[in-house]
């Protein structure tokens, strides 16, 4: 990893008796985009307000662009930019307004900060609304409006919660394409909450999942992935000879789950190598292939597996997951 | 600090110039004020023969001639009053919507927040005083100044009105810095408008007031401003006596002012420091 843009060691955050974050510990380096995911109420935004220290900390430390959040909160500000999951750009202002406001309440130079505010509203695609009134934008509008405001000054790492939120698929999309651009053309590093789980698996380059408080695991999207054992292979053949001895025989293959008489679910890390000599070796037994299908593990599932609950109903596992993920 | 105070105060200003409802609601509150306050409440109608002047009662009202004229001053602070108590929840709903967190993420001193919305209060209730004050001047049996009232005679009056908006300003902007909800600052609101409007000298002169009352009611902020800035509307250029007696009002006010300042930077400091 490069330098660490933040450090976090044992942060926690109390409410009363109620431990909101719970002695949490990560590192983010510069340049990377990661993704702090979760379910509502896990402590994401919790986080979030401590390292834009709008939230005092509890307990522990956090490094952000090498000051402490709680010692140097002013140093903090000057330097990271925040792009909060509430609408909150001005609808009487019109777009550029907003953006210029933020500019001023963080000492960019007057002119520097037109040209800044132009750009950033070309980037996000708003330059032909800038002149009009945010409560005539759409959500969306409001969305990419805010990334310009939390961006006018240049700062060194954005904060975004939930930037997402709300929005329809398409506009999401677009969404990640500004997020993806800001991070790999302007080098901007970029901490992002969110209860997207592909939406993190699309941008990020790490993940953290948390849950009640506490980071269950943490690493590359392909990495959590990978623990869950690859892909999946099912196939259905004609009536005949039990295939499980051959099929753990091939190369690579973890596991083989005998699903029916002569459904086979098979889990192995990359398909691709060992499909043909799956295919060869059951026709070589004389039998059929009725039905073959595979999937990719999703963070989803990395999840479940972790949280040991699904984030949300839609895109949930397919049928045949289930049945491994017990056994995992 | 003061170019964050004017960035800040800035943006509700554009808001408020820019919404036509803003300001003509002013102009319409005024006259009814002064119509209905200026007719009902008035002394001279008692009076068979004095046509709506105050006749025998001028020297009672600090010598103006009619009833609106000794009532602008009192009008102008009770719509101050008023009006503040609606402009301080700007800050509530900043705060529930989420634009107060993203100022905390902002570089800028904690102070700047409460004074950008001290100012913008300010700037709006001074708007209101002027629009009452022209709305005093042509209503019929309105609002007469003294003879030869010039333009350091307006300054005169308006530097009074000017530190009445800033006693109420510091003290209601201070509230709803502090308040965590809309009820919780109109709790406090309502509790501090009947007495702050009713026990002044808006409507009535000192010596309507019962001597218990009266030191109270000498010392209300919206009298201190009505007293000053009714010497110099019956008088013009004051007396050395007058002046003195005009700048000891001006220096209760500006007591007023600092004190519910450091209250209100207090109460900014601790409302805005990360929770």
């Amino acid at each position: 990893m490069t330098n660490s843009i933040i450090q976090v060691e044992k942060l926690t955050k109390k409410y009363g008796d109620k431990t909101a974050v719970d002695h949490i510990t990560f590192d983010i380096g510069e340049g990377e985009l990661f993704g702090f995911l979760g379910p509502n109420g896990a402590g994401k935004t919790t986080t979030i307000r401590m390292l834009t220290t709008i939230t005092s900390v509890t307990e522990g430390k956090a490094m952000v662009v090498g000051y402490d959040v709680s010692k140097n909160p002013g140093e903090v500000r000057a330097r990271i930019g925040v792009v909060p999951q509430q609408l909150i750009a001005d609808d009487e202002l019109t777009g550029v307004e907003n953006v210029l406001l933020f500019a001023k309440l963080h000492h960019v130079p007057s002119e520097k900060a037109r040209k800044r505010a132009s750009e950033l509203l070309e980037l996000v695609d708003l330059q032909a609304s800038a002149e009009k009134k945010v409560k005539t934008y759409s959500g969306g509008m409001k969305r990419r409006l805010q990334l310009a405001m939390g961006l006018v000054h240049d700062p060194s790492i954005l904060f975004l919660d939930e930037p997402s939120l709300g929005l329809d698929i398409q506009t999401r999309a677009k969404m990640w394409d500004y997020v993806r651009k800001l991070n790999t053309e302007n080098g901007i590093t970029v901490f992002m909450t969110t209860h997207y789980l592909e939406e993190a698996d699309a941008l990020c380059e790490r993940v953290a999942i948390v849950d009640g408080g506490t980071i269950k695991v943490l690493g590359s999207p392909a990495e959590l992935k990978m623990r869950l054992g690859g892909d999946l292979l099912s196939v259905q053949v004609s009536e005949g000879p039990d295939l499980r001895g051959f099929l753990e025989s091939v190369h690579d293959v973890n596991e083989v789950v005998k699903s029916s008489s002569s459904s086979y679910v098979i889990k192995i890390p990359r398909i691709e190598k060992a499909l043909p000599q799956i295919v060869d070796g059951i026709s070589q037994r004389g039998l059929k292939i009725l039905d073959i299908s595979f999937t990719r593990p999703t963070l989803d599932q990395v999840f479940l597996q972790v949280t040991g609950k699904q984030i949300r109903d839609e895109n949930g596992p397919t049928q045949a997951i289930p049945l491994l993920m017990e056994k995992v | 600090m003061i170019s964050d105070t004017i960035a800040l105060s800035g943006r509700s200003l554009k808001k408020w110039i820019r919404n036509p409802f803003s300001i003509i609601p002013i102009a319409i509150q005024a006259l009814v004020w002064l119509l209905l306050f200026g007719n009902s409440f008035n002394p001279g109608s008692a009076l068979s023969s004095s046509g709506g002047s105050l006749g025998i009662l001028k020297e009672a009202f600090g010598g103006a001639t009619n009833y609106i004229t000794f009532l602008t001053p009192g009008i102008i602070g009770m719509l101050a009053l008023t009006g503040m108590t609606f402009l301080g929840v700007d800050f509530v709903i900043d705060r529930l919507n989420g634009y107060l967190d993203m100022l905390k993420t902002s570089p800028i001193p904690r102070a700047s927040i409460y004074f950008g919305g001290v100012l913008q209060n300010i700037v709006k209730a001074m708007a209101a005083a002027g629009i009452t004050f022209v709305v005093a001047l042509v209503v019929p049996n309105g609002l007469r100044l003294s003879s030869g009232f010039g333009i350091t005679n307006l300054l005169g009056v308006f530097f009074a009105v000017a530190m009445l908006t800033t006693v109420f300003s510091t003290l209601f902007t201070g509230i709803s810095v502090a308040a965590k909800s809309t009820d919780s600052f109109f709790a406090v609101v309502n509790f501090l408008f009947f007495p702050v409007a009713f026990t002044s000298t808006a409507l009535f002169p000192l010596s309507f007031f019962p001597g218990w009352l009266k030191p109270v009611a000498r010392a209300n902020p919206i009298s201190l401003a009505s007293e000053a800035a009714r010497l110099v509307i019956v008088n013009g250029t004051l007396s050395a006596a007058q002046l003195s007696s005009y700048l000891g009002d001006i220096l209760g006010l500006l007591v007023y002012a600092i004190v519910f300042t450091a209250m209100g930077i207090f109460l900014a400091r601790n409302s805005l420091k990360a929770d």
